[in-house]
């Protein structure tokens, strides 16, 4: 499915791809971001750590609604790492040139990318877990919350579920590019602004889907 | 049957089925939600996101009949 997986320089044994260099930039883009909204906190804020206040107490109140007060400020960093970096990837998109030079390529239309992110989400839900009610004591909890005549049935849906998020992701944004592709080559001017507007709305509910689900798994590990 | 026409026959089979089922499941869920707002008006946050949440489930899965149509067609 990765047409542009060629590497364009190597760092050792490392291959570097188009995807590696674009998350790059938007690393570093988010990061100079992050400290200029943060540099003279005002108790009368300027209009960047304006915005930055406004993101951060939405997102923390949508968590204490699923998670509870105190996980969801414990744990807040990794959720809203997920939202903020899925969601700038998934706009990044839209940019002009996205998917057509060699070093700007959509890093959640990458599988490798968001299997990495659904990895990560893995290890995030049965961590927080571990250290929310102990480890033997977790187990037993994942295990009896599985009634037994569905219990194969429930095995898989755990072993599924990161391959669901990373697929749903992927394919969503996979899906934009190719149709975009698409409809630029029946008409270049006007057509692919047809999927271009869907996919205003698209990546921003793809984004929620995926912290939402997680946050989600997170309450289940952890009630 | 020449291969290149199955394959053909296969992909625009596999997109055409997977938006039946979940565009249907995402019409009964949008309706009831839409119900439960008109029920309680100040509950209308809570249901939109379980509302969002729930058709980016469904969505998924003609997602996933997506891939596989766009497999094929790379194979034509």
């Amino acid at each position: 499915m990765e047409e542009t997986a060629h590497a364009l320089f190597h760092i050792g044994p490392l291959e570097v791809t188009g995807t590696v260099t674009t998350t790059w930039a938007i690393i570093l883009a988010l990061t100079v971001l992050s400290w200029l909204a943060t540099r003279n906190l005002k108790d009368v804020p300027g209009p960047l750590q304006n915005v930055a206040e406004l993101a951060v107490s939405k997102l923390q109140s949508y968590f204490t609604g699923t998670l509870g007060e105190k996980l969801a400020k414990q744990y807040f960093p990794i959720f809203a790492t997920f939202f903020i970096f899925i969601i700038v990837c998934n706009y990044s998109g839209l940019l002009p040139g996205a998917g057509h030079y060699a070093g700007f390529h959509v890093p959640t239309a990458s599988f490798s990318v968001t299997a990495g992110l659904a990895v990560i989400a893995f290890f995030t839900i049965h961590v927080i877990g571990i250290r929310e009610k102990g480890f033997g004591k977790y187990w037993k909890h994942v295990l009896t919350s599985m009634t037994l005549p569905l219990f194969f049935l429930a095995i898989i849906e755990q072993v599924v579920r990161p391959f669901s998020l990373a697929l749903r992701l992927y394919g969503n944004l996979y899906g934009e590019e190719a149709v975009a592709e698409n409809l630029y080559s029946i008409f270049p001017i006007v057509v692919p602004l047809i999927i271009q507007v869907l996919s205003l709305l698209f990546c921003l509910i793809q984004a929620l889907v995926f912290t939402m689900l997680l946050s989600i798994y997170v309450s289940e590990a952890v009630e | 049957m020449a291969t290149s026409g199955l394959i053909a026959i296969a992909a625009a089979l596999a997109i055409a089925v997977s938006t039946i089922a979940p565009a249907v499941g995402q019409g009964l869920a949008a309706s009831k939600a839409m119900e439960a707002i008109a029920r309680q008006p100040e509950a209308a946050g809570e249901i939109r996101s379980t509302l969002i949440l729930s058709l980016g489930l469904m969505e998924a899965l003609t997602i996933y009949g997506l891939l596989i149509a766009f497999m094929l067609v790379a194979k034509i």
